[in-house]
């Protein structure tokens, strides 16, 4: 003020602790197996950060999760994730469930539920009978088991491609012939590629790379995998279910 | 009153008429199959005059030519509104205006000066050479009165009565534009007075695309067609007069 | 909320093989009220040329009328149907005279294009609400649902496609864009156009297997 007094105007000051730094993540539930996937790309506006920063990462041998979001919540919480899963293995010499991973997750965002990770996580992963499956939450911890889901920047580009491509929406099947409910592992990684390489070419915060990573279930053969280039097996311990990862550049521009 | 005044320019309308039959110019087309020519005498008044800055034939755009006989100076003015109503044009449908489009346009303005309160009607007679990709080469004639047509072959000026006598013979439906070019320069020579140079000589031709040339579209790197219309150089003047 | 998502609604372009094909839903809201599902959006301009309108249902109704007096007068004027190229141009300079106070539509166009062989090349465009051209050679979309119909788009859709197949791309990628958009959808309608035949099919009538343009 020209007098110099501040007192009788009030002022305000704003922190925006949040930001939001695109990629896209998705995942696929298989009979036996599950595909969980996520671009490499990390931007803030119109900057790209860095074009690797992964957003999927592998919890255990039969659990994967997916983070998009706010990378630096999204970082911590895998962090505290993985935390707690090495307490329960020191508690019960086992690894966590994934439906109680799930469950732990729902409980962790919700702990959160003034002051929200500001992440969709997808996790994907085996379940104790054997099936894939694959979990996804909102920011504050809702959750449900579905065969398919994507989130981040171009959701709205992907997940209609998995319904029609995945859940066969809009599609009849041929008659005596009903539609499979489940693609084998070969199909699933080409709609995987498909879905990112569409993505990367209609949405400026997709591409750089892109990270799959898949679960089989144990005792399962690597059908679907074998002639993949590339693929690189991440499994700690034998005779349980297996990890691989499969890398690939997406479009950079 | 209103009329009366209608009445009295057409009257005016109708001396100009005449008087562009006789101002001392003549313009001379030919249409051909694979083409056209418009031609014309450029002769000025005194020796003094410099002669290289008088323009008879005007571009309108890439694909359409007017050459007129009568008043210089109101061409002048109807190729800067035929220019200006080719771009609008364009501006609208990207692509430049058939040759009867543009006519219509010029005829309207000449028209619309027959019986608007102020004005005197255009001296001038055109004929307008163009080529559009649904009727390919056309060839119009305009009035002051604001008519229009088409021709195959047609002379304005002073000489026009002779010139069209002699066209009628000359003309066939099959004749090649380098034929055209040499029958209107051959034209112009029966009425001529004096010499016949690459100075006193304009003339403009419409080359008709071939198969090739339309197909492949717009001239790589410039975003445009080739132009179907453009002036001879004196250059070539000199070479067809040579012949 | 924008008020191009007032009254809803999407269409999609795609070239074939010497087809090409444009489809949109048939829905009519008022923000989250459904009116009607029987809302066309999209218009013949010559027998091998379509407009699609979606945007501000008043503005459809406007600008199908402005289309149509312009074209007419073309027509009558050059003594000759208007090519989609000169269309398109037609349709840019009209949004653009209201810059300043646009229509909210965002038009989409397919049409088979004489080319000077006498032949016919297929042709798609799509502008925005202002009129700036994308003259795209494989898809165009617009409306509520345009990011789904992009991603679907994007995936399914391939060079060359003959009548038949395209007619099921264009299809699955509206039905499955729409279905995710709550904006869009309550059936919906696809044109092919070839150089000598024009296929409409609406709504339910298309979700069946085999069922093409041979029927």
């Amino acid at each position: 003020m020209p007098d110099g007094s501040f007192a009788s105007h009030p002022q305000e000051r704003q922190f925006n602790p949040y930001s939001e730094n695109g990629g896209t993540i998705l995942a696929i539930a298989g009979a036996d197996f599950s595909v969980i996937a996520g671009d490499t790309r990390q931007s803030e506006g119109y900057s790209i950060q860095t074009r690797y920063a992964p957003k999927v990462f592998r919890l255990t041998d039969r659990a994967v999760l997916a983070v998009n979001g706010f990378a630096a919540d999204g970082n911590m919480f895998v962090k505290k994730v993985k935390q707690r899963l090495e307490w329960y293995r020191h508690a019960h010499a086992k690894d966590m469930p994934l439906k109680a991973i799930a469950r732990l997750i729902q409980t962790m965002l919700y702990a959160q539920r003034f002051f929200p990770y500001y992440v969709y996580n997808i996790l994907g992963g085996i379940e104790e009978d054997g099936s894939g499956a694959v979990y996804s939450f909102d920011p504050v911890g809702s959750y449900e088991r579905e065969a398919c889901r994507a989130a981040g920047a171009a959701q709205s580009l992907v997940q209609p491609f998995l319904d029609n491509q995945i859940y066969f929406k809009n599609q009849l099947a041929a008659p005596n012939q009903p539609h499979p409910v489940h693609l084998p592992l070969s199909d699933v990684l080409s709609i995987v590629i498909d879905s990112f390489t569409g993505a990367t070419e209609r949405h400026i915060e997709v591409g750089d790379g892109l990270e799959i990573y898949v679960v089989l279930a144990h005792g399962r053969s690597v059908q679907g995998l074998e002639g993949v280039p590339g693929v690189q097996e991440l499994t700690t311990s034998g005779e349980g279910d297996r990890v691989f990862v499969i890398r690939r550049e997406l479009k950079k521009d | 009153m209103h009329w009366l005044r209608s009445h009295k320019e057409l009257r005016a309308l109708e001396s100009k008429v005449h008087l562009s039959s006789d101002s001392g110019a003549s313009a001379d087309p030919c249409a051909a199959s694979n083409g056209i020519v418009i031609a014309t005498e450029k002769k000025s008044s005194s020796i003094l005059i410099d002669d290289s800055v008088i323009e008879k034939v005007a571009v309108i755009c890439p694909n359409i030519g007017i050459v007129y006989s009568g008043m210089g100076p109101d061409f002048r003015v109807l190729v800067t509104k035929a220019r200006k109503s080719a771009q609008a044009y364009w501006k609208i449908h990207g692509e430049y205006p058939p040759t009867k489009v543009l006519t219509q346009e010029i005829a309207n303005i000449m028209q619309q000066a027959t019986h608007s309160g102020g004005v005197r009607p255009y001296g001038v007679s055109l004929l307008v050479a163009g080529w559009d990709f649904p009727r390919g080469p056309t060839l119009y004639q305009v009035d002051p009165s604001g008519s229009f047509w088409a021709w195959k072959a047609s002379a304005i000026g002073k000489n026009m009565v002779n010139a069209k006598t002699f066209l009628e013979k000359r003309y066939t439906d099959e004749i090649s534009l380098e034929d055209a070019i040499h029958t209107a320069l051959l034209t112009l020579k029966e009425g001529f007075e004096g010499q016949m140079t690459e100075k006193t000589i304009e003339i403009g031709v419409i080359t008709v695309p071939s198969q090739a040339e339309l197909e492949a579209g717009k001239v790589e790197g410039t975003g445009r067609y080739k132009p179907t219309f453009r002036k001879l150089t004196e250059e070539e003047v000199r070479d067809y007069l040579a012949l | 909320m924008s008020i191009m998502q007032y009254n809803g609604g999407s269409v999609i372009a795609m070239v074939g093989k010497d087809c090409v094909a444009i489809a949109s839903d048939l829905r009519l809201g008022v923000q989250s009220l459904s009116i009607s599902s029987n809302f066309e959006k999209i218009f013949p301009v010559t027998d091998r040329l379509y407009i699609g309108l979606p945007g501000l249902a008043s503005d459809v109704t406007t600008l199908r009328e402005q289309f149509r007096y312009r074209v007419n007068m073309y027509t009558i004027k050059e003594e000759r149907e208007i090519e989609p190229q000169a269309f398109a141009q037609l349709v840019s300079s009209t949004l653009y005279e209201k810059r300043f106070g646009p229509y909210f539509i965002e038009p989409v166009i397919a049409g088979m294009q004489k080319t000077p062989s006498g032949s016919y090349a297929p042709f798609i465009a799509a502008t925005d609400l202002i009129g700036c051209l994308n003259f795209a050679k494989d898809f165009v979309v617009a409306g509520t649902a345009s990011e789904k119909l992009f991603g679907v788009a994007e995936g399914l859709w391939e060079p060359d496609l003959e009548a038949e197949d395209l007619f099921e791309t264009i299809s699955q990628t509206l039905l499955n864009a729409v279905d995710r958009d709550a904006f869009s959808g309550w059936g919906a309608i696809v044109h092919v156009i070839t150089k000598d035949k024009i296929v409409i099919l609406s709504s339910s009538a298309f979700i069946s297997p085999g069922l093409g343009l041979a029927s």
